[in-house]
């Protein structure tokens, strides 16, 4: 039987060992193999390392059985939570030796001049005003850890690590994140500008 | 890190207020994104018509980085099969 004939979460549910085991297996396959495919060429990555990627996919996949609703592929669900894990471990690696106290302090300089220049922007009178209005919404619309989380986005610090840095869940973080986002929009609004000037200015 | 290092490019401070642009008041977060980004990635292989909650994966991906680093790799593997 091939992997797209299985009923999966029934076979990964079965009551027969041996038939779980079997399921479990041709899983754990699949899903080093998607792995091997979308990390193909990228430096540092091993077949151990596809190895235990696959396994704590595995392990994911199995605890959130119950999550699968069915609205994909089993395997497709599968391979998404395998990426996750995967990507997430790989980016902990390359960031493991950022501190709060350096991701705080930058954070802090999100409200100088010197950090977003009036001009960073180009030099039209349109830019410059959003600039110095988004700089001043940073300064009085943010709590310190929103200015640090956002510049660590920028910094591209992988989200688990600022979650893990700033003692929090992922959900709360994104909260976090989502709030100051929603906080910066309505101070730009308070300054005359809206969404759809931000949006025609850009194009999106 | 140097001062002129840490002063933001003009593609940082662009995309801070590009993801004002398409903040919503109700989104999804990461793990919801996670939950359902595999039926997206189908609908965009296969041309299937998205619904509210594969245009609220859309709308994530579009302001993450890291779930739209994760969301064209599962379309590699995808594409391969």
């Amino acid at each position: 039987m091939t992997h797209t004939e299985i009923n999966w979460p029934a076979a990964l549910r079965a009551t027969d060992a041996a038939e779980q085991g079997v399921a479990v297996r041709a899983l754990r396959d699949v899903l080093q193999n998607g792995l091997r495919i979308a990390l193909n060429g990228r430096g540092g990555v091993s077949e151990a390392h596809l190895e235990d990627f696959a396994q704590e996919s595995l392990l994911r996949v199995l605890d959130r059985l119950d999550q699968f609703q069915g609205r994909s592929k089993f395997t497709t669900w599968a391979q998404a939570i395998a990426l996750n894990v995967a990507f997430t471990e790989l980016r902990r690696k390359r960031w493991q030796d950022v501190s709060l106290d350096a991701l705080m302090a930058d954070g802090e300089r999100l409200t100088d001049p010197a950090m977003i220049p009036d001009d960073v922007l180009g030099a039209d009178e349109d830019r410059t005003r959003l600039v110095v209005a988004l700089r001043h919404a940073i300064e009085n619309g943010l709590t310190p850890k929103q200015r640090a989380a956002m510049l660590g986005e920028l910094r591209e610090i992988p989200f688990d690590q600022i979650v893990e840095l700033l003692g929090s869940s992922r959900s709360a973080a994104y909260k976090m994140l989502h709030d100051a986002r929603r906080a910066l929009k309505q101070r730009l609004h308070e300054a005359g500008i809206t969404g759809a000037d931000i949006q025609n200015a850009f194009n999106l | 890190m140097k001062p002129e290092d840490q002063r933001l490019s003009s593609e940082q401070v662009g995309s801070i207020v590009k993801m004002l642009g398409l903040t919503r008041d109700r989104e999804f977060n990461c793990s919801e994104c996670l939950q359902h980004v595999g039926e997206f990635a189908e609908c965009q292989l296969t041309g299937k018509p998205v619904d509210e909650v594969i245009a609220s994966v859309e709308q994530h991906l579009a302001l993450c980085p890291e779930c739209r680093e994760e969301f064209e790799a599962l379309l590699k593997i995808l594409k391969s099969e």
